[in-house]
C-alpha cells in the first residue's frame, strides 16, 4: 500500500511569535511559528489579520527571534529548530518570500537534550545571537556587516558549562559595551552524585551573565548569582540610556529586577483573590514596549492576568518596581505590541486574537510595589485584585484555531452533499465542539424578497473609470427590474432599460453605454440617453449571448451567429455572420486583452457535445480555429485569464494563459487551456461538481478574476499562492450570480435563488474548511455519536469548580461588589458565550479562565448535544470528584433496554507525586426521551481507569489499567465474564471487529486478541515487535490497523496474510492457546506496512471520504489543530511519479529551515511507502526555470504536474 | 586476590576448574562422550553429536530434554536390538517352515487387530452419540465443537466418521436440536459456567453471576 500524504487544513495553533519590520518601511508584521509552519501575518487597515507568506519548513521550529543591524530598516528572523543549524531569514517583499540568508551547522538534528536550539537570545543592538540548548550548550555568533552592507555571521564561540539546566536565556541592553547575555541555569553536577538526595533537594538556580568580548571574540562567564528557585523567564530591560539596564527575572509569585552590582529589587505579583494558597502565580509571556520617553512591560501569568511593570529608576540606578493590573486575557504563548497600538495575543489554545490598545494602564488600579513589599513571618505580604472586563484593551479580531484537536470523526449528520468533520478542539471554558464543512466561508451582507421568481441577474457600471456598479439588473420571466445603488437599493425606472421584456444579458459597453440583450433585439443606451435599438429579422429571437466590452456576439434560434463590434464613434455594429450547423448551447467572448482592440476567440458549445474556438479577426472572422468534444452537451462557457506572474501577492511563477472552462450537463466542469494565438485546445481536465450543469460566472476576489461555478452547491475557481483551487462555497444553492462593487462591499457577489436576492462577501480564502463553532464547558475528551442524530460528548477539566460552586461564587462576588445579580444564573449562561461578547456578563469565562481550585479536584460532565440546533438536550455532571474519560455505545445482548451509553470514569485522580486514583467506575446510562436524556442505570467499581471502552458480541469489553475485560450488564452491575491481564503496560484503545478485538497499549503498540467462547478466554495471538506510544488508533481491516504514536508519527500494521489464514483455519484453537512467543510476547508478530512523521501529534483518525463518491482515505486531526489526509494510491505509475516528483523536490528545493525533508519525514523510524503531498505541492512555488527542469527529468510539462497535482488533490477533498 | 599478580591464583583457579570439570563429568556413562584432541567435548548420544566446549556445558547439556529424548531413544533401540537378538536366536532353533508360518500368522493377524480395535472404537463412539441424542444426558459436552460464524453447515471435527454417516440417516430435527443444545452451551460456557468431570456445571470462581442468572444444571439437565 503506498499513500499520499496532504495536509487539508495547516496547523492553527501558535508556538511563538515575534514582530518587527520585516518587509522593511513602516508596516508592522508578526512572524508566527505553527510548530512546522512559518507564517507572516499583518493587520490591515481595517484591523484584520491577514496571512501573507505561509511556509511549510519540514522540521520543528522551537524558537524566534528578531533583530536589527544599527541603523537598519528592516528586521531579520533567526530560528531556532531541530535542524541542528541556525538560520538567518529576511523576507522579500518582492517575491513574497522568506530569503535564507544564512545557515550554520552546530549540531546533530532533532530535538535533543545538548543541542542548541530551543533559546534565542539576541543582543539588544543586533550585534549577536545566542543559541541555547536545555543542557550544557550554548553558542554566540557574531552579527556584522561586510562592505557591500550584506549581513555576515561569525563562526560560533562556545558558552558551554556541562552539568547545567538552562530555563530562559535573553539579551542585556548594555548600549555599545560588549554584549552580555543572561541565563537562568541550574548545575546539577552535585545532585548527580550526591544519592542521598540532599544535595537535588538543595540545589539552587543561579542567574549567569556571559559576556561577549567584541576584542577578544571569545565568551567568558562575567557573572553568576543565586536567583530564587521558582525562576522560570527572564525579561530584558532596555539599557544604554533609555534605562537603567539589567533584566526582570520571572519567578513564581514575584518579579525580581537583577543587574550585576545593582540589589535586587523584588515585587510580588498579585493574586486573585480566589485563587487557592497552594498554587503559585507564574509569568507565561512577556511583551515589551519601548518609546523614546519610556517604557513598560506586559507580563501576562499563567492565568490570563496581564500585569504592567514598571521601572522607577534614575540613571542606572532603580529605585522602584511596579506591577499594576492591568486586563485579562486568554493565556498567551507569544505577546507582541506593535508599534501601530495593537496586541497580538498568540492564545496557547484557542482562538487567537488582535486587540487595540485603549489605554496604557495610567489609571489607578490595584499595584504591587517593591517600595510597599512587606515581609512578614509566614513570607512576603501577597497582594490581591479581582479580575475586571477589559479596559485598556479591546479586541478587534480574532483568528480561529483548532488547537489541540482532542478527537475527531468523520459523518454526514446533516445529509449534505459532503460530510461534515466534528472536532472537539481547545482546553478548559475556551473548549468547542466545531462542525467543520470543506468549503469557504461566506459572509451574507444582505438578503431581500422579490416580487416573482427571477431568473438573472448582473450588475453594471455606468463608467468604465467607475469604481462602484451602478445598477443591479434583475430578469423575470417576463419582464426585467432595474435597482440602483446607492446609500439604499432602490428600483428605477429611469435607467433607459426596457422593463417589459426578460433580459438575456446587461453590461457596459465601449466606454460609458450600456446594452440590454433581450429575446428580439439589443437595446444600446448611449451615456447621453440615446437609445439605438437593433432588431432580430424575422420571427427569429435571441436565445444566446456572449460579450466583453468591445464586442457582442449573439445566437439567434436556429443557429445563426452575428457578430457585432463597437466601433471609433460609440456605434454597435454588426460585422460578421456565421451559420452553425445546429442550435447554440451557449456562446462566451475572451475578455479584450491589455492594450488591444478586440479579442480573438469566441467559444460557442453546441448541443451535438462540441466547443467549437471561432476566431474573431477580421482577416479571418468566423473561422473554426479548433472543436473540442466533451462527454455531455455543455451549458455554459467562461473565459478566465490568468495573468502572468512572477512570485508577487501569490508567491508563484507562471506565465500569462488563457483557460476556457465549460459546464456540462451532466455536473461536470470541463478546463482546458487555450492557446492565446492559434487557439488550440490542450491540457483538458474536468471536475464533477454537483448535480446541476454549472453555471460559470466571472467575479473579481481580491482584485483577480475568479470563477463561480453555481451547480446543486456554488463553488470557487481561483488562484492562490499559484494554485488554482476549485472549492466548495458553504452556501445555498444559487440560480445565477453577478460580482458585485459598492462603497459598504467592495468585492461582493450579488445572486438570485428563490425569489431573494442575495449578496454576499467571500472571506478566508485559501481555506479548506469552514468551522461552526459550539462552546462547551470543560475540556472535551472523546465523543460518540447515537442513531446518526445526537453527539454525547464528555469532558473533564482537573483543577476546577463544578458550575454550581462557579455559580455561587460568582454570586458571592457580585454580592460583595454591590453589582446584584445580573441575570446570569440561568443554565444557559453558564455555556460560557462562545463567539459573541457577552456585555452583561462581567466575568465570562471563556475570557477570564475559570476560578481555580485545587489540583486535585475534578469536574467533569456527559452532555448530550443536538448538533442541527447546537442545543444541549442533557447535560450531566459528575459529582464526587469524577471525572470521564471514555464512552462508548453498547447494546447487550438479550437484554431490554436497547442501546445504552458506557462512560467509563476516575475517581480523585492525582498525578503528582505519583499517579494515583481512588477507583475507577463505569455507568452505564439509559437513553430517555428519543435520545435526548440520559438516565443512570448503574455505576460498577472497577480498579484502575478504564480508558477504552468498546461493544463486542452484544458485551462491553473495557480497557482498565493493563487488563482488559469483558463485562456483560447485570441487574445491579456489570458483571465481570473474562479477563486478559497479560497487556504490558495501560491499554488506551480498543476496536474489535468480528471476533478480533484491537488493542491498543499506551506504549506497546498493537495487540490483536481473540475471543473463544467456548473456553471464556481472551488470547493474544500477535502484537507489534516495536515499542510504540500510541495516542490514536483506527482498524481498516481485518489485518490491518492504523495508529498514531506521540512522537508525531503515523503507521499502520498489518498481519502477515499467511499468519492471518493460519489462525483463522486453526479449528480447535488449541495452537493459540498453547503457542508461546518470546519473551512474554506474542507468538505472532504484525508487519508495518506503512510509516511517516507527520511532526504533530495526532489524537484521532478515521478512515473516511470527503467527496461524494469518492474512494476512502484516512483523517487525522492533530494537537496542533491540523488535519491531514492519506490516500492511498490506486495506480503503480502514479506512485512512480509522485516518488519521483518528490526526490527532484528533496535535491533542488531543500526546506526553508535546514532540516533534510527525507531525514525529517524518517526522524523517529525510516517513512515507508508514504509520499509527501505537501512536499509535492511546493512545486508551483518553484521558480519557472526549476519547474521546468524538474519536469525535463520527469519528461513531462510543468502544467502536466500541476494538474496532476490537482488531481490527487480533488480524489481527497 | 589479583588478577594481574600472585601466580597462586591462576594455578588454584585452574585445579579448581579441573575438578569442576571431573566432577561434571563423573556421573556421566563414558561410552556416551568422547573427549576430543582440542579438549572439547562430543555427546555421542544425541544423533548430530554436538561438540561442546566443556565439562560443564556437556553435563548441562546431558540434563538438557534433547539430550535425553535421545537417550531413551537410543535405549530403546537398543533395546529393540536386543529383543531382535533373542527372537532371532530363538527362532533359529525352529525349523524354517514353521518359522514362515508364524511369522505370516504374525502378520495376517497384526493387520486384522488394529481394523478390529478401530471398528470397536466406531462402534462404542457410534453408540455413544446415539444414546446422546435420544436422552440428552450429560455426556453430550464432551463433544466439542466451535461454532464459529462462517460455518454454516455445522459438523464437528470430533464426529467420527460413522457417527456422521448415523446422524445422517436420523433426521435433521435431532441435529437441530444438537446445534441449538450446543448454541447453548456455548453461551454458558461465555456467560462463565464450567463443567467439572462428571458434565456437571460450576460456576467458575472468577466470573460475576447475577442474582437470577439460569443454572445450566437444571434447564440442560
Amino acid at each position: 500500500m503506498y499513500l499520499y500524504s496532504l495536509t487539508l487544513q495547516k496547523a492553527t495553533g501558535i508556538v511563538c511569535a515575534i514582530n518587527g519590520n520585516f518587509s522593511g518601511g513602516k508596516s508592522q508584521e508578526i512572524v508566527v511559528a505553527r510548530g512546522k509552519i512559518l507564517d507572516l501575518l499583518r493587520p490591515d487597515d481595517s484591523g484584520k489579520i491577514q496571512t501573507v507568506l505561509s511556509v511549510e519548513i519540514f522540521g520543528a521550529v522551537r524558537s524566534l527571534a528578531q533583530f536589527r543591524l544599527t541603523g537598519a530598516q528592516k528586521d531579520y528572523i533567526v530560528v531556532g529548530s531541530d535542524s541542528g543549524r541556525i538560520v538567518i531569514l529576511e523576507f522579500n517583499k518582492e517575491k513574497n518570500v522568506f530569503d535564507k540568508i544564512h545557515q550554520e551547522t552546530f549540531g546533530k538534528s532533532g530535538c535533543r537534550r545538548i543541542v542548541p536550539g530551543q533559546y534565542l537570545a539576541i543582543d539588544p543592538k543586533g550585534r549577536a545571537v545566542m543559541i541555547g540548548a536545555c543542557e550544557k550548550q550554548k553558542l554566540v555568533y557574531v552579527l556584522n556587516r561586510d562592505t557591500a552592507a550584506r549581513l555576515t555571521i561569525s563562526s560560533p564561540l562556545e558558552a558551554h558549562k556541562s552539568h547545567t539546566i538552562t530555563y530562559s536565556i535573553c539579551g542585556v541592553d548594555c548600549g555599545f559595551d560588549n554584549p552580555i547575555f543572561a541565563a537562568i541555569e541550574l548545575d546539577y553536577s552535585e545532585a548527580d552524585q550526591d544519592s542521598t538526595g540532599q544535595a537535588a533537594s538543595e540545589a539552587q538556580k543561579h542567574l549567569t551573565f556571559y559576556e561577549l568580548d567584541l576584542g577578544l571574540n571569545h565568551v567568558s562567564r562575567k557573572w553568576s548569582e543565586a536567583v530564587d528557585n521558582g525562576a522560570n523567564m527572564l525579561v530584558t530591560v532596555p539599557g544604554g540610556g533609555d534605562g537603567p539596564s539589567g533584566v526582570l527575572v520571572c519567578a513564581e509569585n514575584f518579579v525580581i529586577y537583577k543587574n550585576q552590582g545593582h540589589p535586587d529589587v523584588r515585587a510580588v505579583i498579585p493574586r486573585r483573590a480566589d485563587l487557592p494558597a497552594e498554587r503559585g502565580v507564574l509569568i507565561v509571556s512577556a511583551a515589551t514596549h519601548k518609546q523614546k520617553s519610556m517604557f513598560f512591560f506586559l507580563l501576562q501569568t499563567e492565568y490570563g492576568d496581564i500585569f504592567k511593570a514598571t521601572l522607577e529608576h534614575d540613571g542606572e540606578h532603580v529605585q522602584e518596581l511596579r506591577i499594576k493590573y492591568f486586563d485579562t486575557i486568554p493565556v498567551t504563548s507569544s505577546m507582541c505590541v506593535l508599534k501601530s497600538g495593537f496586541l497580538f495575543a498568540a492564545s496557547e489554545f484557542g482562538n487567537h486574537a488582535l486587540y487595540q490598545f485603549q489605554a496604557i494602564g495610567e489609571e489607578a488600579d490595584v499595584e504591587a510595589s517593591s517600595a510597599t513589599l512587606m515581609e512578614t513571618e509566614e513570607g512576603f505580604q501577597p497582594v490581591f485584585f479581582q479580575p475586571r472586563s477589559l479596559k485598556n484593551l479591546v479586541r478587534i479580531d480574532q483568528v480561529e484555531s483548532l488547537m489541540p484537536i482532542m478527537d475527531m470523526k468523520v459523518e454526514n449528520l446533516f445529509e449534505e452533499e459532503t460530510p461534515q468533520i466534528f472536532t472537539l478542539c481547545g482546553r478548559g471554558p475556551r473548549s468547542s465542539l466545531r462542525i467543520l464543512r470543506p468549503g469557504l466561508a461566506i459572509s451574507e451582507m444582505a438578503v431581500s424578497q422579490l416580487p416573482g421568481v427571477p431568473s438573472a441577474v448582473w450588475t453594471v457600471k455606468k463608467n468604465l473609470i467607475d469604481e462602484f456598479d451602478a445598477y443591479i439588473v434583475v430578469s423575470f420571466a417576463n419582464a426585467t427590474l432595474v435597482l440602483s445603488i446607492g446609500e439604499t437599493v432602490e428600483e428605477v425606472s429611469d435607467s433607459g432599460f426596457l422593463d417589459t421584456t426578460p433580459s438575456l444579458a446587461v453590461s457596459l459597453i465601449g466606454d460609458d453605454s450600456l446594452m440590454q440583450v433581450h429575446p428580439s433585439g439589443i437595446r444600446h443606451i448611449r451615456e447621453d440617453g440615446r437609445i439605438n435599438e437593433w432588431r432580430t429579422p424575422g420571427k427569429r429571437t435571441i436565445v444566446k449571448v456572449g460579450s466583453n466590452r468591445l464586442q457582442v456576439v449573439i445566437a439567434l434560434s436556429g443557429g445563426e451567429l452575428i457578430y457585432f463590434e463597437v466601433d471609433m464613434t460609440g456605434q454597435l455594429m454588426e460585422v460578421e455572420k456565421h451559420e452553425m450547423s445546429g442550435d447554440v448551447a451557449c456562446l462566451d467572448i475572451a475578455p479584450v486583452p491589455e492594450g488591444r482592440q478586440r479579442s480573438r476567440f469566441l467559444a460557442v458549445g453546441s448541443y451535438d457535445n462540441t466547443i467549437r474556438i471561432l476566431s474573431l479577426d477580421p482577416d479571418d472572422c468566423m473561422q473554426i480555429l479548433s472543436v473540442q468534444s466533451v462527454s455531455a452537451a455543455p451549458e455554459s462557457l467562461l473565459f478566465l485569464e490568468v495573468q502572468a506572474s512572477i512570485g508577487g501577492e501569490d508567491g508563484a511563477d507562471h506565465p500569462a494563459s488563457l483557460f476556457l472552462n465549460a459546464g456540462l450537463s451532466n455536473g461536470v466542469l470541463f478546463r482546458t487551456v487555450v492557446d492565446m494565438v492559434t487557439g488550440q485546445l490542450s491540457d483538458s481536465r474536468s471536475r464533477f461538481l454537483g448535480l446541476k450543469a454549472p453555471k460559470l460566472f466571472s467575479i473579481v476576489i481580491r482584485g483577480r478574476r475568479a470563477m463561480l461555478c453555481l451547480s446543486s452547491r456554488p463553488w470557487l475557481g481561483y488562484i492562490h499562492q499559484g494554485h488554482f483551487l476549485l472549492t466548495p462555497l458553504s452556501y445555498e444553492a444559487l440560480e445565477y450570480a453577478a460580482s458585485f462593487s459598492s462603497d459598504q462591499c467592495a468585492e461582493g457577489v450579488v445572486a438570485v435563488a428563490g425569489d431573494a436576492l442575495r449578496v454576499f462577501t467571500i472571506e478566508r480564502l485559501g481555506e479548506t474548511f469552514n468551522e461552526t463553532a459550539i462552546p462547551l464547558r470543560y475540556t472535551p475528551r472523546k465523543f460518540v455519536f447515537h442513531k446518526k442524530k445526537s453527539l454525547i460528548i464528555i469532558e473533564s477539566d482537573q483543577g476546577a469548580f463544578t458550575a454550581e460552586e462557579r455559580e455561587a461564587g460568582k454570586k458571592e462576588f457580585f454580592e460583595a461588589a454591590g453589582m446584584g445579580e445580573n441575570g446570569n444564573n440561568n443554565g444557559e449562561q453558564m455555556e460560557n458565550g462562545g463567539d459573541d461578547e457577552d456585555k452583561n456578563d462581567p466575568l465570562s469565562d471563556e475570557q477570564y479562565g475559570y476560578p481555580k481550585a485545587e489540583s486535585d479536584k475534578w469536574v467533569s460532565c456527559i452532555r448530550v448535544l443536538d448538533p442541527k440546533t447546537s442545543n444541549t438536550t442533557c447535560l450531566l455532571e459528575l459529582q464526587d470528584n469524577e471525572a470521564a474519560y471514555s464512552v462508548c455505545t453498547v447494546n447487550f445482548r438479550e437484554k431490554e433496554y436497547g442501546t445504552l451509553l458506557a462512560v467509563g470514569t476516575a475517581k480523585g485522580l492525582q498525578f503528582w507525586p505519583r499517579r494515583s486514583l481512588a477507583s475507577g467506575f463505569i455507568h452505564i446510562y439509559r437513553f430517555v426521551d428519543d435520545g435526548r436524556a440520559l438516565e443512570l442505570l448503574h455505576k460498577t467499581q472497577v480498579e484502575g481507569v478504564p480508558l477504552a471502552l468498546c461493544q463486542f458480541q452484544g458485551r462491553l469489553l473495557a480497557g482498565i489499567g493493563p487488563v482488559l475485560r469483558l463485562y456483560d450488564l447485570g441487574k445491579k452491575r456489570l458483571l465481570r465474564k473474562c479477563e486478559n491481564k497479560l497487556f504490558p503496560n495501560t491499554i488506551v484503545s480498543v476496536q474489535t471487529y468480528r471476533d478480533r478485538i484491537y488493542v491498543g497499549d499506551i506504549q506497546e503498540s498493537f495487540h490483536y486478541c481473540k475471543y473463544r467462547r467456548d473456553e471464556n478466554q481472551l488470547y493474544v495471538f500477535a502484537d507489534d515487535s516495536v515499542p510504540r506510544w500510541v495516542t490514536a488508533a483506527h482498524h481498516i481491516d481485518f489485518d490491518t490497523m492504523a495508529g498514531a504514536d506521540k512522537f508525531g508519527n503515523v503507521y499502520f500494521v498489518r498481519l502477515p496474510q499467511d499468519v492471518s489464514d493460519e489462525i483463522e483455519e486453526d479449528p480447535t484453537g488449541g495452537k493459540i492457546k498453547w503457542e508461546q512467543g518470546k519473551l512474554n510476547g506474542a507468538p505472532n508478530k504484525v508487519e508495518e506496512i506503512v510509516q511517516f512523521h507527520v511532526g504533530d501529534v495526532v489524537t484521532c483518525l478515521q478512515k473516511a471520504s470527503l467527496i461524494p463518491g469518492g474512494g476512502d482515505s484516512v483523517i487525522y486531526g492533530t494537537v496542533m489543530g491540523s488535519l491531514g489526509a492519506l490516500l492511498p494510491f490506486t495506480s503503480r505509475d502514479d506512485v512512480d511519479f509522485f516518488s519521483h516528483l518528490e526526490m527532484h523536490l528533496r535535491q533542488e528545493y531543500p526546506p526553508l529551515c535546514g532540516r533534510d525533508h527525507m531525514a525529517y519525514r524518517s526522524a523517529y523510524f525510516p517513512v515507508k511507502d508514504v509520499i509527501d503531498g505537501d512536499l509535492c505541492e511546493q512545486f508551483p512555488t518553484l521558480p519557472m526555470d526549476m519547474q521546468r527542469k524538474i519536469a525535463d527529468e520527469l519528461d513531462r510539462t510543468p502544467a502536466e504536474i500541476l494538474k496532476k497535482l490537482e488531481e490527487v488533490r480533488n480524489k481527497i477533498i | 586476590m589479583s588478577v594481574y599478580g600472585g601466580d597462586s591464583w591462576a594455578r588454584e583457579a585452574q585445579h579448581r576448574k579441573r575438578r569442576v570439570g571431573d566432577l561434571a563429568v563423573e556421573g556421566l556413562d563414558a561410552s556416551s562422550y568422547k573427549k576430543l584432541s582440542s579438549g572439547k567435548f562430543a555427546c555421542l548420544v544425541c544423533p548430530r553429536t554436538p561438540v561442546l566446549d566443556s565439562a560443564l556445558v556437556l553435563a548441562m547439556h546431558c540434563k538438557g530434554s534433547c539430550h535425553r529424548v535421545a537417550l531413551l531413544r537410543l535405549e530403546e533401540r537398543e533395546l529393540k536390538k536386543k529383543d531382535e537378538i533373542n527372537k532371532r536366536i530363538a527362532f533359529s532353533d525352529c525349523t524354517v517352515n514353521t518359522s514362515t508360518s508364524t511369522s505370516n500368522l504374525n502378520r495376517i493377524k497384526s493387520k486384522p487387530l488394529i481394523e478390529q480395535v478401530r471398528k470397536a472404537a466406531s462402534e462404542v463412539l457410534a453408540k455413544g452419540n446415539t444414546r446422546e441424542d435420544v436422552h440428552n444426558d450429560g455426556c453430550s459436552g464432551k463433544i466439542c465443537g466451535i461454532l464459529r460464524g462462517k460455518e454454516t453447515s455445522h459438523v464437528s471435527e470430533s464426529f467420527s466418521f460413522a457417527a456422521k454417516e448415523a446422524a445422517e440417516e436420523v433426521v435433521v430435527q435431532p441435529q437441530l436440536s444438537i446445534r441449538e443444545r450446543r448454541e447453548r452451551e456455548l453461551n454458558f460456557t461465555s456467560a462463565g459456567w464450567k463443567r467439572d468431570c462428571n458434565g456437571r456445571w460450576f460456576k467458575d470462581e472468577n466470573v460475576e453471576f447475577d442474582s437470577d442468572e439460569e443454572d445450566p444444571n437444571i434447564c440442560l439437565g
